[in-house]
């Protein structure tokens, strides 16, 4: 007897949020690039916009992180939240989510600084939560 | 209640709305998730549809959004934007400060007024709402109705 119940795949609905999350990120003002990378520098999600070289960026986000959190550490601020490049046309924003996995943004010149900042300030605790469930999956 | 008085009403309702779906209990952290990403969306575009409707009114000559000193909505032109943010920043530190030796709450408005321009500073949930006008506006009138 076949069955219509369809069971929740939990990892699946996760995936989902994650990129709904991402699709979100691409919506603000100016954001052009939104990129989860894992602790290897492998992008392992991403919405874009433009031609980007993922490995290229994957690596330098976390390159680019680890020597900001080591600065950090060698002036006594402790852990690291977020780094910001400011380019000259443009920002990188990377937040480190769980387990070595990062959030990095990029945005053109004309996004507001304080409205990507804020979206990724309450979207990464969210963000913690879906990548531990979804690791523990 | 005027005009301005029910639009920082429905704004900080929003915010309410937003700051209980964060908190929302539960282990389904997907429906938590879209439930607080709505509602964060919800009460970020209306701040921005206030900044736009506020630079609108006459006498008002720039209106802005902040959240820790960075831009987060703006009007169209604000000259000397990141000046008023670093302004904001230092002024609400100082008021932090007097809030808990005077017993005076949680900070909901800062005027700062020159000799040419005045600056008011309302807190939003977590934003706070920087209008600018000339001195001789007066702001209450001014904001009392849509533009």
């Amino acid at each position: 007897m076949s069955s219509n119940v369809q069971f929740l795949d939990p990892r699946k609905s996760q995936n989902n949020e994650i990129d709904a999350i991402l699709r979100n990120l691409m919506s603000i003002q100016g954001v052009s690039a939104a990129a989860i990378v894992d602790s290897d520098g492998f992008v392992t999600h991403i919405h874009r916009d433009f031609e980007i070289n993922t490995d290229a960026i994957g690596a330098s986000v976390q390159v680019v992180f680890g020597a900001a959190a080591k600065a950090a550490q060698h002036v006594g601020h402790h852990s690291t939240n977020m780094v910001i490049c400011e380019n000259s046309e443009g920002y990188i924003l990377s937040t480190p989510i769980e387990a070595g996995f990062m959030l990095a943004l990029v945005t053109q010149r004309e996004a507001l600084l304080g409205r990507v900042r804020f979206e990724l300030k309450e979207t990464i605790p969210v963000l913690k939560r879906l990548f531990s469930s979804y690791l523990a999956n | 209640m005027h005009w301005f008085e029910t639009q920082l009403a429905a704004l900080n309702r929003l915010a309410a709305d937003y700051t209980s779906a964060q908190k929302q209990a539960g282990g389904d952290i997907v429906n938590v998730s879209e439930s607080a990403r709505t509602k964060r969306a919800a009460f970020i575009d209306a701040v921005q549809a206030l900044v736009d409707k506020v630079v609108k009114i006459k006498g008002i000559a720039a209106c802005a959004a902040y959240h820790d000193g960075l831009i987060l909505a703006q009007s169209a032109e604000v000259p000397h934007i990141d000046a008023f943010g670093a302004v904001i920043q230092e002024t609400i530190r100082a008021a932090q400060h007097g809030q808990v030796s005077l017993s005076l709450g949680a900070i909901e408005q800062i005027v700062i007024v020159g000799a040419d321009h005045k600056l008011a500073m309302l807190s939003v949930g977590p934003v706070i709402l920087c209008i600018y006008s000339p001195k001789q506006v007066n702001l209450a009138s001014v904001l009392s109705r849509q533009a």
